[in-house]
């Protein structure tokens, strides 16, 4: 397999005059060619966080990245700033949580998608623009009326769709989706999804995929990351982390929602909440809240191990370990 | 657009009604008559004062004067002065020319100066030149209009003799054309630039704080994100969205201006409306009074519906 992107100890700290905020820690990741890779966490553990670093979209006066993050060989945290505005949407693009706060609301939707076309094509007719951004338009199940429009014209679900097809405008190697399916009722956001999908292979498409949501990462993606308070505590094959899920995190996460098959069991949630991430806690940081942690969990940091091929975790007792030993 | 614009107009005419209504039973409310004024204050024979009473309708119930008054203005007439006896109409329409003059002039500069500087500033938050616009902008924030006006007097006219301190003409000059032009531009610097650094730090900071804003939105950074150039986004993107407060702020301005403009034109003794409204209040010559507060209501109305269209224009979300 061919790979895309890895990002090697990469970090996030945002900083002011009085504190330091640990958004993402240390984190390690491999995406191949192909691959659809679902970020999973709760709110404030980094995911966007990550993202937005990737794609050097955070303000650069308070947030601080170090680490790399490979695109093909290329350091995209290292890249000057005409360098990486050559990967931007024609190499990897990305779709935002909030749509309808995505376009400018006092232009209309087609001038805004002629002028993200002519950032790489400045030559392009407007004509041959909006032939090609209707093609992506029908993916999300609109049409050329909306080049007309104006953001507030349309409802948050069909801004989110003009969204993920403006994304997909030049065929991106890399997608990002960042929350980009959350707004939408569950039956365009299966629509959607079996879309991307379906182009993602035409394409070879690789897609990373932020959510909380894990029935999405479940329904497409084939890899998953779970991130608790700015750290990736498991990494995987979909189907091996949510058969055997082995950070108590994951386990947690998993029990916290329902399944379609199997036998019907009470759904669980995970006590207390995220810890400050200016004043971390020593030891693992989810031992706060870990039904299993034990005194060495609340004295000494788990390294992130393999635990299996193409699987790691970041807790003392997975894998290998036992939580009863 | 055009049902847009005529019930802008309407709710105008609706608004300038009001405003006249609690101008007249204010006015009427204030101790003092203009009798006093024409007979003064050594006359206090009672006929007299009746019979004065009676010419100028004062006796009537302020309601019944109102109507009249009202009545009147519907025929074109905006009454005589009590105290000297002049149409009002003539008394304040040369007047007016040269506070309209000073005051659109002054709030066309400030905007677009203001506006500037906050582009600039909003552009590289922190930098030098937002340091030292804002300092200063606040620091002309901070000062009263007629000390302000002195200062400038002082140092100007005074000490520098670069500048007339008072005035719209060169007395005895009998300047035409060309020069005559020159020659208001020259005495109009001092009470403009007084005008201008009051006004200018509000629209400075409204548009600093929008640029500021919009630069966060989430469409910059997905416009960010295509790997757009920075001075397109700004020109095309940014300044639009941003503009948006400033074109309201003119409105709140312009009326701000024509109401304070009275203080500044008495200080440099420019002959606008100033000086006639301060007379009139001291005198209690009320048709004088709603003259002036008549067509400055007008102009603050007349303002508003223009400020509404340019923002209907620019902003698509506004439904007419």
């Amino acid at each position: 397999m061919d790979l895309l992107l890895r990002v090697e100890d990469m970090s996030v700290t945002y900083r002011n005059r009085e504190k330091s905020v640990y958004a993402v820690r240390n984190a390690n990741m491999e995406i191949f060619r192909g691959d659809s890779i679902g970020i999973v966490g709760e709110s404030g553990s980094g995911k966007s966080t990550l993202a937005m670093g990737l794609l050097r979209l955070l303000p650069q006066h308070s947030a601080e990245v170090t680490g790399r993050a490979e695109y093909l060989g290329k350091d995209l945290l290292s890249l000057s700033e005409n360098e990486m505005n050559e990967l931007r949407w024609k190499n990897i693009s990305v779709v935002f949580q909030k749509a309808m706060n995505s376009f400018s609301p006092v232009h209309r939707i087609g001038s805004q998608l002629i002028d993200i076309y002519r950032v790489h094509f400045p030559k392009a007719p407007k004509k041959e623009i909006l032939e090609r951004a209707e093609e992506t338009l029908r993916l999300v199940n609109l049409g050329e009326r909306v080049f007309k429009m104006y953001p507030y014209q349309l409802s948050g679900g069909m801004m989110q769709r003009v969204a993920i097809a403006t994304a997909l405008l030049h065929e991106p190697d890399l997608l990002i989706m960042d929350e980009a399916t959350t707004a939408l009722d569950v039956v365009t956001q299966g629509q959607i999804l079996k879309e991307i999908q379906q182009m993602e292979q035409r394409l070879n498409t690789t897609r990373i995929m932020i959510t909380h949501d894990m029935s999405v990462v479940a329904a497409s993606c084939s890899r998953i990351a779970v991130m608790y308070a700015g750290e990736i505590v498991e990494q995987g094959g979909v189907k091996e982390v949510f058969r055997a899920p082995a950070h108590p995190y994951t386990a947690g996460l998993l029990g916290s929602f329902p399944s379609l098959r199997g036998e019907v069991k009470e759904l669980t949630s995970i006590p207390g909440t995220l810890p400050d991430l200016s004043k971390l806690p020593q030891g693992c940081v989810f031992a706060p809240r870990c039904p299993k942690a034990t005194e060495r969990c609340r004295t000494e940091a788990p390294a992130t191990r393999i635990i299996a091929p193409g699987r790691t975790a970041a807790c003392h007792y997975a894998g290998g370990g036992n939580h009863e030993a | 657009m055009l049902k847009y614009v005529l019930k802008k107009l309407a709710f105008a005419v609706f608004t300038v009604l009001l405003v006249m209504t609690l101008n007249f039973t204010l006015i009427h409310l204030a101790p003092g008559s203009p009798v006093d004024i024409i007979i003064g204050p050594d006359n206090q024979d009672p006929a007299l004062r009746a019979a004065l009473m009676e010419t100028y309708g004062l006796d009537k119930p302020v309601i019944v004067q109102f109507f009249r008054y009202i009545g009147q203005l519907l025929h074109g007439n905006m009454g005589s002065s009590i105290v000297f006896h002049t149409p009002v109409a003539e008394m304040i329409g040369s007047k007016f020319a040269a506070t309209f003059m000073l005051v659109f002039t002054a709030a066309v500069l400030a905007l677009i100066i203001g506006a500037a500087m906050g582009i600039t500033a909003g552009r590289k938050e922190g930098g030098f030149l937002d340091k030292v616009f804002s300092y200063t902008s606040y620091t002309f924030n901070a000062m009263p209009s007629f000390w302000l006006a002195l200062m400038l007097i002082i140092l100007f006219a005074t000490t520098l003799r670069w500048l007339p301190s008072s005035g719209m003409v060169t007395p005895r000059a009998k300047f035409t054309g060309f020069r005559y032009t020159l020659d208001v531009l020259y005495h109009m610097v001092l009470p403009l630039l007084t005008l201008l650094l009051l006004r200018i730090p509000g629209y400075f900071r409204t548009t600093k704080s929008s640029v500021l804003q919009v630069n966060s939105e989430d469409y910059i950074t997905t416009l960010r994100a295509t790997g757009m150039s920075e001075k397109k986004i700004f020109r095309k993107y940014v300044l639009k969205n941003a503009i948006l407060p400033v074109v309201t702020s003119f409105g709140m301005s312009m009326a701000f201006l024509i109401a304070g403009v009275s203080l500044i034109e008495i200080v440099f003794a420019w002959p606008g409306t100033g000086r006639v409204m301060l007379t009139a209040i001291n005198q209690r010559d009320y048709p004088v009074l709603m003259g002036v507060y008549l067509i400055m209501s007008i102009m603050v109305a007349l303002t508003m519906i223009v400020v509404d269209i340019v923002y209907a224009i620019l902003d698509p979300r506004i439904r007419y």
